[in-house]
């Protein structure tokens, strides 16, 4: 059996649950510098991050960029697209935008989506998503909160990082550090380097670590390309699907790149 | 052993200056005048850096200092491409080039 067939075998035989939705907010480039193209384009969407499988993404509620310690709201620049994964027989809706850096700083860029109904768990889904990208030389604003209802905050330079460097950040929720939040971790295959990873089993899918009572997690990079954290709490506050009451998970996913040493 | 000790040590050295000191320079343009913004990487301002404009032959139009704020501004009476270098001394020196067409505010 190629491994190739063994991964889809695996892939297909997890139950619904072990899949982890991640929101993903994936820039065309993490640093820009001196001489650098200055436009950049982002991509907004939800997905299943290792096995490339989209799921329909409404417009998102908003989206927007941090820089200088300023919020500038990006939401009318975002336009529908659609694409899928490899093995999906249909297109989904996702988003994109091109924004044009202005001035020197670390950019964050940041989505609330739209809550989305997830049948099979019964809940509502709301992963607030962010990704910072480096302009010009001027590494200030990357740790700074945009002020989520729940977040990660990079402890980490989130970007020029090698891959097997260890990743650290806090989770927040409503602010304050979430003690002993779980933080799941999957890896971007669309924007794999030196090829795909084929997890061998389930757990390999989705890594797992869990903060200390101070909300700060760890996570080694083991491979180049996009990695996403995402650190899930339940709301305090429901949402009516059909009439009923219903549980709101809120994720705070952060994405950063990884490069080979060469 | 004695190599490895001396290439420990340059690296050492170089690495530490190198990313520490990198300065670096932004420029934009608004009515008429050419605002630049120099800084080290933490956003720390390069105070009194030699500020030094070039045209497009290299002809040197005017030199100035940056602010405690690290920034300096000037006029534009020219529509050459700018070469805009600043030199914070000791070699730590950078630069950006403002094209023709974005001196149009």
């Amino acid at each position: 059996m190629s491994t190739r067939f063994s991964t889809l075998l695996i892939l297909l035989l997890m139950p619904a649950a072990a899949v982890a939705h991640f929101g993903v907010t994936l820039p065309s480039t993490d640093i820009i510098m001196a001489g650098d193209n200055r436009t950049l384009n982002v991509q907004v969407k939800f997905i299943h991050p290792t096995e490339g499988h989209y799921m329909e993404m409404e417009q998102p509620r908003r989206f927007g960029v941090l820089v200088r310690g300023q919020s500038h709201d990006l939401l009318p620049t975002l336009s529908a697209t659609k694409g899928r994964g490899a093995e999906q027989q249909q297109d989904f809706h996702f988003w994109s935008a091109d924004y044009t850096i202005q001035r020197p700083g670390d950019h964050t860029f940041f989505v609330e989506p739209a809550p989305y109904w997830e049948a099979a768990e019964d809940l509502f889904i709301v992963h607030y998503t962010k990704v910072c990208v480096h302009a010009l030389g001027l590494e200030q604003g990357w740790n700074e909160p945009v002020g989520l209802e729940t977040e990660i905050i990079p402890l980490t330079r989130p970007y020029g990082l090698w891959s097997g460097n260890l990743f650290s950040g806090k989770v927040l929720l409503n602010g304050k550090p979430a003690p002993h939040a779980s933080v799941e971790v999957e890896y971007l295959n669309e924007r794999a380097v030196n090829g795909t990873i084929h997890p061998p089993s389930a757990p390999y899918v989705t890594q797992v670590v869990t903060a200390d009572g101070n909300g700060i997690f760890h996570y080694a990079l083991p491979k180049a390309g996009w990695w996403g954290f995402s650190a899930l709490s339940e709301a305090d506050w429901t949402l009516k699907h059909d009439g009923v009451e219903k549980a709101v998970e809120i994720g705070a996913v952060y994405w950063v790149q990884a490069r080979d040493i060469d | 052993m004695k190599y490895l000790l001396c290439t420990v040590l340059l690296c050492v050295l170089s690495s530490g200056t190198a990313l520490a000191h990198k300065v670096n320079i932004f420029a934009w343009v608004a009515a008429g005048t050419v605002y630049c913004e120099t800084y080290f990487p933490d956003g720390r301002p390069v105070k009194g850096g030699q500020i030094i404009v070039l045209d497009a032959e290299d002809n040197e139009l005017l030199t100035g200092r940056t602010d405690d704020e690290g920034l300096f501004n000037f006029k534009i009476n020219t529509r050459s491409d700018l070469t805009i270098i600043i030199d914070a001394s000791m070699g730590h020196r950078n630069s950006i080039i403002l094209k023709k067409g974005d001196l149009q505010p």
